[in-house]
């Protein structure tokens, strides 16, 4: 029998949702290239743009593609795609589809086999993400407009305008390296009694616990550092040999790239107790 | 000027019709599930997970509002709020495209490389999902208990961010001190603290970082200013 979380209906919903990702994206594409090509800028830093913007997101696109593969284990694979191709993203999906289970008395860590827990959960995760899409388009042109005043003053206005701009790049790098280094991401989970069913409290509600599926350790803090100084090795080579500059824009994936190919490296040389070393133990509970 | 301002008038348009379109077409995934299975959920418990989630969402929600449409251009926003996956991904791509073609934020060639770009993520996003769910969801079963795949793909963050890190830091390296530090500091007390949250601190932190580094900008205006608005006042006063 077909699983209903994975019927030919269920692809048409996720064949409907890619259709139109693509509409908006080749709609945007065309408009800013027409735009571009106005404003001068050359069909060779646009080609460039879009080569390295496909090369940078591959690799991340495949982490996302292993959330999918995560949440399959529960929901089937078709709505953890339709969800991770619009706005969704792992944490937000899991505690969406958490919540919503524990109070019809279900878990993410069993399959889903009730079609009104599915429903619940589908309704859950979309209500959930939907409410920036509510009041961007009321916000997004004024604070813009706020910022496009600002850096149109005068010659010094302008210069501290770009250095705010790049420290508050800056400030959102600083938070995922902070977290390399000293970082975990932990889940709320369901207690379980000695019979493997989960514990509830006086009220009658499920206890949770939170537990760590992810932590910073030896090899997070070593992947950054050689993705910095590949990054910065690349960059001076475009820089001093005149025949790498036109591949400068290409450093960024490469050395992206060759940091996670020293992961593997890492993993393979260092011993097991080293290369597995995280600050914050693994299943542990916090 | 007007010519810049209209350009970026006609990009909220669309991005606001898009946008509009988007929010219907996914709250019809949700319809559109419940009418193939026959089946709706209770409205008791959909308000008690709405309440659950609530909070938690909708404050995000606003915090990353603020946060990033400052930074991803007009186009880049309407699309990365659609397609998700901002932070880890269309936010350093916009952000890596905008620096190799050497053009800032929030100006016409700023906003036409970012939406190229965040577009193009997009695409290569959703076809790199749509063709992994479908040719390879067995084979991938199967990978995802590799131990060398595990070690690539559980790093994708410090290598990217490592990357996009050193081209930053190579040219503001004083600027990243107080953020990291800050950030370091707040996973110390409390280690799994939203990337949400930790940004909004790290982006504070730079920020205040950067006006103490670049007084010399700004301090003497400040100055001259203050005491223009003090001898305006005198004046009156006489």
């Amino acid at each position: 029998m077909i699983d209903f979380k994975e019927t030919f209906s269920m692809y048409l919903i996720a064949f409907g949702v890619i259709a139109f990702i693509f509409a908006q994206s080749l709609f945007f594409i065309i408009k800013s290239w027409k735009h571009g090509k106005e404003l001068g800028i050359t069909k060779e830093t646009m080609v460039n743009t879009i080569t390295s913007s496909i090369l940078f997101s591959v690799a991340p696109a495949i982490s996302i593609l292993v959330t999918v593969f995560v949440l399959a284990k529960a929901l089937g694979v078709v709505l953890p795609w339709i969800r991770l191709t619009v706005i969704g993203n792992l944490a937000y999906e899991t505690v969406a589809a958490e919540t919503a289970l524990n109070n019809l008395g279900g878990s993410l860590s069993m399959e889903i086999e009730d079609m009104k827990q599915f429903s619940t959960v589908v309704w859950a995760m979309t209500l959930g993400s939907v409410f920036p899409l509510t009041f961007l388009p009321i916000v997004c042109k004024k604070l813009q407009n706020k910022i496009g005043g600002a850096v149109s003053k005068s010659e010094k206005t302008k210069k501290l305008g770009d250095i705010l701009a790049a420290a508050a790049f800056i400030g959102i790098i600083s938070a995922f390296i902070a977290r390399a280094i000293n970082g975990c991401t932990v889940v709320k989970e369901p207690v379980l009694d000695a019979a493997g069913n989960p514990a509830l409290n006086e009220a009658g509600e499920k206890i949770t616990q939170s537990v760590i599926k992810e932590s910073a350790g030896l090899l997070s803090i070593l992947t950054l550092i050689f993705a910095i100084i590949i990054m910065l090795v690349l960059m001076a080579l475009c820089k001093k040999i005149k025949a790498l500059e036109k591949f400068e824009s290409f450093a960024m994936p490469v050395a992206m790239f060759a940091a996670m190919g020293c992961a593997v490296l890492f993993s393979k040389i260092l011993p097991p107790d080293l290369a597995s070393f995280t600050w914050y133990e693994i299943g542990g509970v916090m | 000027m007007s010519r810049e301002r209209n350009y970026f008038d006609r990009v909220h348009v669309w991005g606001a019709v898009w946008n509009y379109a988007a929010l219907l077409m996914m709250l019809c995934v949700p319809v559109m599930v419940s009418v193939v299975l026959k089946t709706w959920p209770s409205l008791g418990i959909m308000g008690k997970v709405i309440g659950t989630l609530a909070p938690l969402y909708w404050v995000t929600g606003i915090i990353e509002v603020v946060t990033y449409v400052p930074m991803l251009g007009a186009g880049g926003t309407y699309l990365s709020f659609v397609t998700g996956n901002i932070s880890n991904l269309k936010l350093p791509c916009g952000l890596n495209a905008m620096e190799n073609a050497k053009v800032h934020p929030n100006t016409e060639e700023g906003e036409v490389i970012s939406t190229i770009s965040i577009a193009v993520s997009s695409l290569t996003t959703t076809v790199v999902i749509a063709v992994g769910v479908i040719a390879f969801s067995k084979v991938f079963d199967s990978a995802s208990n590799n131990a060398t795949f595990n070690a690539a793909f559980n790093n994708v963050l410090p290598a990217l961010f490592g990357a996009l890190g050193a081209s930053y830091f190579a040219k503001h390296w004083k600027l990243g001190i107080a953020p990291i530090i800050c950030g370091v500091l707040v996973l110390l007390i409390s280690p799994a603290t939203g990337v949400g949250v930790l940004m909004f601190v790290t982006i504070v932190a730079s920020l205040i970082a950067a006006v103490i580094i670049y007084k010399d900008l700004w301090y003497d205006d400040f100055k001259a200013a203050k005491a223009k608005k003090k001898a305006a006042k005198a004046e009156k006063a006489e």
